[in-house]
């Protein structure tokens, strides 16, 4: 009966043996040739000129990833303390800004951000500008907040912080309560129990709202482009101007997508070292 | 333990959603805005919404988003359900290694995704015009067609390929919390496999099934990246639409549309919300009345609407039958035309009108620059049947044999065209190419916000208004205006003198000088008043003085670059008879005429060219201002400070190449 039921999945296996595991050994084939097709290493010889692309990229995911779990981990804790109905409808709240396209939403906030954008104008209007001027004697008519790293990072903790909350969310509102009762009844205090039974138990969600914020957050290059303004390249915007941009060069940018993708993978490894062993993503 | 937050953990939740909604009722606000601008409102109107119905671009690309997002969500729950299954009754070692491969597409990048399809399907496509080739050679019963590219089709596959992962998350777990005697038990009473599937082990998992279907759709509707290297030239979904927009300005009526999507999902989520909020209730109140009558509990137990959700489905199903033959009918043997061009670069009625007068079907997708567009094209991402580049980029493609000589019989109104445009040094014998426009490249400023006018590249570099400048964010411009103020010849091979200009630009961006480096989000930024300082190209000034006319236009004393972009049609393009029949109703007059009035390029049709003043006075009654005209169309004395780019030989190429990626970092 178990045989029969797993052959349900051998559509899927060839499926993904085309289409998943296929398409990246593509790009290990063109990571290692040259333009005319023979063998070579030249393409990694660059990627040493990149190094401070790749420490940036991966500086800004951090510090996007850190935000998002600073500001998702409270809130998925608070929003399971809340009654059935109120998380229902917080759930929902959480998805829907997916509907709207992400590049629009990412737009909306450059016509917030900019130098004669919405916010400096309020900022004009309540007299904080003038005020920071008398203050530190300078002379400015804006803060400068487009076109910085600041910006960039926004953007990602925007745009993937729902991708903290649920998975974090999920694994927390199905703890097990008669657990923390008994650590209450053991004498542990509030912080206790957050600590030693809590945090533990929900590590899984964790780790897997980790992944999914870091990893688009290192690749992105819509966002960099949109609020950054092109000055500080990130890495997704490199290997998107091998393939599609100014500079074509594929077998360089499937070189950089190699290199970045095996960093990502170490990671998630040494990461989910400290997760319980077979756990996988949650999502829902 | 429950129920022990503080106002002030409420306050934070509610600061959290505050910062997650506020710039979308930014946008939906602004979908109401009588103007077109993102920041300023002008007063409540629905005009954008009446044009959204009008515009075929955008249009389709929420049908092809639809479309795409719900086949693909329907193939993959099918899929990710049955895999999940098989995944759960496989061996613990085989399963883990399944499941590992299951991930890839969640913990790739998606940007390695795309790009990693993209190679795939371009080197299957190789492959198989090789294969099909040899079998149409060998018997004659069936032909197979040689030539495959990127589209629909590959864009659903691609789809597919990353929804099932999220189907296969939200079931498995589902699975597993099922107690495993049950299926058991199931076939011990008799059922075969089969029912046991049915009866037994689908409504055990029916809720992760479901969630697994929504996350699926969101995602698939939401995704860019991957849809951007996959889709190829013939379809774009709604997100590659706003892509292409989000540089220039993006149209309210994309904010309309947002939100008819927005508002639909939120009542359909309140909808179903309600519903369940309805039932808890009934159920409580049942659990209260143990002692009701018989027929008061049946009452309660019968749940309402239980039909609701089935007719939901058959509609839903009902409505993607007809989708897809509709699709399927439409273009079955439709002739149809893939045009690749600049963003706003067309007045888009002559769209309508030409689709109108001909019955071909135009496909219209931009490109950001000269060179992405040559990446696209090498890359077998972009396969199109007319494309619009500028000189030194057709030069380029002709030594790399990529155009396909014209049938002048076919283009009778390239008579039309000006001779000062025909056998230009890119196309010595025009062979290959109809002139589109042509302008010059200049420095645009906002009046207000610089001391003295203008007249010199050294802005682009200097101290003076450090953080107000922008650059154009492609090398051979970039590079143009270091050249042009150094004084070298902007078409040089000397190794030294492009070191210079990299150099100067690059200390220039170490010192602060470029507020960012933007191609047509420059729109933006000066009519926002965003920055002081840009250069870009005269036409693309006049459509921003329209909206600022604080800006102001300068061709450089050093000199500048100007430019003819010409219509051209790749090798081997399939729909060449439909390519040269756009070429010529675009070189006619009239399209000129509408084309100039539109985006403000000069048009080398000789005749509109001359015509546009008396045009102009017609169509607004008020003269058109001389100095307006000569930024558009220069006369003789501008043109000769100004010069042409010429085709540059491959190493020189590549150094540009290596030395724009090296002033990235």
């Amino acid at each position: 009966m178990k045989n029969k039921l797993s052959h349900l999945a051998t559509p899927y296996v060839i499926w993904m043996a085309l289409f998943v595991v296929a398409p990246i050994i593509m790009v290990v084939i063109y990571a290692f040739s040259a333009a005319d097709g023979g063998f070579t290493l030249a393409n990694f010889s660059k990627i040493g000129t990149y190094a401070v692309v790749f420490s940036r990229s991966f500086k800004l995911a951090l510090i996007a990833t850190v935000i998002c779990l600073l500001i998702g981990y409270p809130v998925s804790y608070m929003m399971s303390k809340e009654g059935p109905r109120f998380q229902r409808i917080a759930m929902v709240l959480i998805m829907l800004p997916m509907w709207m396209n992400f590049l629009l939403r990412t737009y909306s906030w450059m016509s917030i951000l900019e130098n004669n954008g919405l916010l400096n104008q309020l900022f004009q209007k309540i007299g904080l500008i003038s005020l920071y001027n008398s203050i530190f004697g300078t002379n400015i008519e804006y803060f400068r907040m487009i076109n910085t790293s600041g910006a960039v990072v926004l953007g990602m903790v925007y745009n993937y912080l729902p991708f903290m909350i649920l998975p974090i969310y999920s694994v927390i509102v199905k703890l097990d309560h008669s657990l923390i009762e008994a650590a209450r009844d053991l004498g542990a205090n509030n912080v206790n129990v957050f600590r030693r039974v809590i945090l533990p138990l929900s590590l899984p969600g964790v780790l897997s709202g980790i992944t999914m914020v870091f990893v688009p957050s290192v690749s992105t290059f819509a966002i960099s482009k949109m609020l950054g303004g092109g000055t500080e390249m990130l890495l997704g915007d490199l290997i998107e101007q091998q393939f599609l941009g100014g500079a074509y060069n594929p077998q360089v940018g499937a070189a950089i997508s190699l290199v970045m993708m095996v960093i990502v993978v170490i990671c998630m490894v040494v990461m989910n070292r400290f997760g319980e062993g077979e756990e996988q993503a949650v999502m829902l | 333990m429950k129920r022990n937050n503080t106002v002030l953990n409420r306050l934070f939740t509610v600061l959290v959603f505050v910062f997650l909604y506020a710039p979308i009722l930014l946008l939906i606000i602004f979908s109401f805005n009588a103007g077109s601008s993102n920041t300023v409102w002008k007063g409540f109107s629905l005009g954008w919404y009446r044009e959204l119905f009008n515009d075929r671009i955008i249009m389709r690309s929420v049908y092809t988003t639809l479309l795409v997002s719900l086949l693909a969500t329907v193939i993959a729950t099918f899929a990710g359900t049955f895999a999940a299954i098989g995944f759960y009754a496989m061996r613990r070692r085989k399963r883990h290694i399944l499941t590992t491969v299951n991930n890839i597409p969640m913990m790739n990048a998606e940007i390695v995704t795309g790009v990693a399809m993209c190679l795939f399907f371009v080197a299957f496509f190789a492959l198989w015009s090789d294969f099909a080739a040899w079998v149409n050679g060998i018997q004659t019963f069936f032909e197979l067609p040689t030539r495959l590219t990127l589209g629909f089709g590959t864009l659903l596959i691609a789809h597919i390929t990353f929804n099932i992962p999220y189907v296969i998350l939200s079931v498995s777990p589902k699975l597993r919390q099922m107690d495993k005697n049950l299926v058991d038990a199931a076939m011990d009473l008799g059922c075969t496999w089969m029912q046991a599937f049915w009866k037994v082990i689908l409504p055990e998992i029916k809720p992760g099934i479901i969630s697994g279907a929504l996350t699926a759709f969101t995602m698939s509707i939401d995704d860019f990246i991957i849809s951007y290297f996959t889709a190829g030239s013939s379809s774009s979904t709604l997100a590659m639409t706003i892509y292409g927009m989000t540089k220039k300005r993006v149209t309210p009526e994309i904010n309309a549309i947002s939100t008819i999507l927005f508002g639909t999902v939120l009542l359909l989520l309140v909808i179903t919300n309600i519903r369940e909020i309805r039932q808890e209730k009934l159920e409580q109140r049942r659990q209260k009345l143990p002692t009701a009558s018989p027929a008061e509990a049946a009452q309660y137990a019968r749940r309402p609407n239980s039909r609701l959700p089935k007719i939901l489905a058959v509609g839903a199903a009902a409505a993607l039958i007809l989708c897809t033959t509709v699709v399927a009918s439409r273009n079955a043997g439709k002739p149809v035309v893939n045009i690749c061009s600049w963003g706003e670069y067309i007045d888009e009625s002559l769209i309508d009108q030409f689709e109108a007068e001909t019955g071909i079907t135009v496909n219209y997708q931009t490109a950001e620059s000269n060179e992405a567009l040559y990446s696209l094209l090498k890359s077998g991402a972009g396969d199109y049947d007319v494309i619009v580049p500028s000189d030194y980029m057709i030069s380029q493609l002709i030594e790399e044999g990529m155009l396909e000589e014209l049938d002048y019989g076919n283009i009778p109104n390239f008579d039309l065209i000006s001779d000062r445009f025909k056998n230009l040094p890119y196309d010595p014998d025009n062979r290959y190419t109809v002139p589109y426009t042509w302008g010059t490249v200049g420095i645009i400023y906002n009046t207000t916000m610089v001391e003295e006018p203008i007249t010199s590249w050294e802005v682009m570099f200097s101290d003076e208004y450090a953080g107000n400048v922008l650059m154009f964010r492609n090398s051979r411009d970039a590079m143009a205006c270091a050249l042009f103020y150094l004084g070298y010849d902007v078409n040089t091979t000397d190794e030294g003198e492009l070191r210079d200009a990299f150099d100067l630009l690059k200390d220039a961006k170490n010192r602060g000088v470029y507020q960012s480096f933007v191609m047509d989000e420059i729109y933006g930024k000066l009519e926002g008043g965003n920055a002081a300082i840009g250069a870009y190209y005269a036409g693309d000034y006049l459509s921003m003085l329209e909206n600022n006319p604080d800006l102001a236009f300068v061709v450089p004393e050093e000199g500048s670059n100007w430019f003819v972009d010409a219509m051209c049609v790749l090798k081997d393009a399939p729909h060449k008879e439909e390519a040269e029949a756009w070429i010529n109703f675009i070189a006619g007059t009239g399209p000129n005429l509408a084309n100039m009035d539109y985006i403000w390029y000069a048009s080398p049709n000789e005749e509109a060219l001359e015509s546009y003043p008396a045009y102009y006075e017609e169509c607004y009654e008020e003269e058109l201002e001389p100095e307006i005209f000569e930024i558009m169309a220069p006369s003789q004395e501008t043109l000769d400070r100004c010069e042409l780019y010429l085709s540059l030989p491959a190493e020189i190429r590549t150094l540009y190449n290596d030395l724009w990626t090296e002033l990235g970092i």
